[in-house]
């Protein structure tokens, strides 16, 4: 008869997405608390430092991947190379999604100060925007955008939680700074450039 | 003398860049389509790849060189205007915007782009992760349906398709009975060829005639045969 361990370890391992508490009782027939007592053990014993595989806890599951301290030798073994990393307006549209989604493209746009239709268009096909509704009372009822879980899982964060809160990555120092070089005191319209600002 | 048709002097210059990989001109014309975003393509790094592959002694550097500085001039203006206000149309707006506005609006910027920063150290750091190799079907259980798409979708798959108009056709004077009677009479003195069945009928005569001969045959009535592709047809009594 196989422990908790290793029968969640064996659902694990042919799971290419992760898996949720739920649904790991439902396959194992174990408790929550079997299954959570089982999942810690497998966290020190899939640890970075102890193998070459190792559990993560991304996007509200569980899932096994390899080390990344060994992709090269599994990227050369596959014969595939790592995806071209995200350009910066890639990022920028991702960050918008997840610090102010859902929103619009047009908001999107508003807020990075050029039309980024192009950007949420190429990340949509690599999944990691998606559309999830719709903005009722604007005028032709423009789609609603957030990240997915594939971007948890592309960003290792178990959720949206994860992420440092918005406000807290520009000190208030840098935001005065920002005021002040655009609002001088006593003095008319601001004459330096928003990069100058930035 | 022979004439060889005009070259494009750029149909041969391929490009590698982080954002696009490909001919030159099919660059030029993603980003003419909007399909590819300005701001994405290293101008500078076209020239220099341009400068790097570019070949003196070839006798088309000329027309080469001409159409490429063209085309690169071309894209740093569009990158320009882009990248300013445009005054004209909506510059109203943007000049209207208070400076405590602007202040805000560039606060909001600058906390998403520290976000996109924070992003990408945090793709970089686990891009080396690579999962099972064992995809699972999608389960019916976690799809999503969009309600009023699936009313529309209804809705056209039960909505009654328009009539076709039938006013080019006459009065229908026969019935498929009345004809499989008629076979069944003639087939009483032995096999029948349809052309002498149809001899005296008009077109919707015939037209009726040889569908109730299938369905004879196929209730097992009679016995079609036929020698070759559209050669004779005769009708048999079962055997």
């Amino acid at each position: 008869m196989s422990g908790a361990p290793q029968l969640i370890e064996a659902v694990l391992l042919v799971s290419a997405r992760p898996v949720g508490l739920g649904a790991l009782c439902s396959a194992t027939g174990l408790s929550k608390e079997e299954v959570s007592t089982a999942l810690a053990g497998l966290g020190e014993r899939y640890s970075p430092e102890n193998s070459g595989i190792v559990l993560r806890n991304v996007a509200g599951g569980y899932l096994l991947s390899t080390n990344p301290a060994c992709s090269s030798a599994v990227e050369r073994f596959r014969e595939e190379a790592r995806p071209a990393p995200l350009s910066g307006a890639a990022h920028e549209v991702l960050s918008c999604a997840l610090y102010l989604g859902p929103l619009t493209r047009g908001e999107i746009s508003r807020v990075r100060g050029v039309n980024s239709d192009a950007v949420v268009r190429s990340l949509l096909e690599r999944g990691l925007l998606a559309e999830v509704g719709a903005d009722r009372e604007s005028p032709g009822s423009p789609a609603l955008l957030s990240v997915t879980d594939d971007f948890l899982v592309a960003t290792g964060a178990a959720s949206r939680d994860d992420f440092p809160p918005l406000d807290s990555l520009v000190g208030p120092e840098e935001l005065a700074r920002v005021r002040d070089r655009l609002t001088p005191a006593g003095e008319g319209p601001p004459t330096h450039s928003p990069e100058d600002a930035l | 003398m022979t004439l060889e048709p005009p070259r494009r002097s750029l149909s041969d210059f391929t490009v590698e860049l982080d954002v696009y990989s490909g001919p030159y001109e099919w660059l030029l014309a993603l980003i003419l389509k909007d399909e590819l975003e300005i701001f994405e393509v290293p101008l500078r790094e076209l020239v220099d790849h341009y400068l790097r592959i570019r070949d003196p002694e070839d006798p088309n550097s000329l027309d080469r060189d001409t159409d490429f500085a063209g085309s690169a001039a071309a894209l740093v203006l569009l990158k320009s205007r882009t990248l300013s206000p445009d005054f004209e149309s909506e510059g109203d707006e943007e000049v209207a915007l208070s400076p405590e506005e602007l202040a805000e609006r560039l606060s909001a910027y600058l906390k998403i782009r520290r976000g996109a920063d924070s992003l990408r150290e945090r793709f970089a750091s686990n891009a080396g992760h690579h999962p099972s190799a064992h995809s699972l079907p999608p389960r019916p259980g976690s799809l999503r349906i969009d309600p009023e798409r699936l009313s529309g979708a209804a809705r056209r798959a039960f909505s009654r398709l328009a009539e076709p108009p039938v006013r080019h056709l006459g009065p229908i004077t026969v019935t498929l009975q009345e004809l499989a009677s008629t076979i069944r009479l003639a087939l009483a003195g032995g096999p029948v060829a349809y052309e002498d069945l149809i001899r005296n009928m008009n077109r919707l005569h015939s037209a009726v005639a040889f569908a109730a001969a299938l369905s004879l045959a196929q209730e097992g009535h009679l016995r079609l045969s036929q020698s070759e592709p559209l050669g004779p047809l005769t009708l048999e009594p079962p055997a």
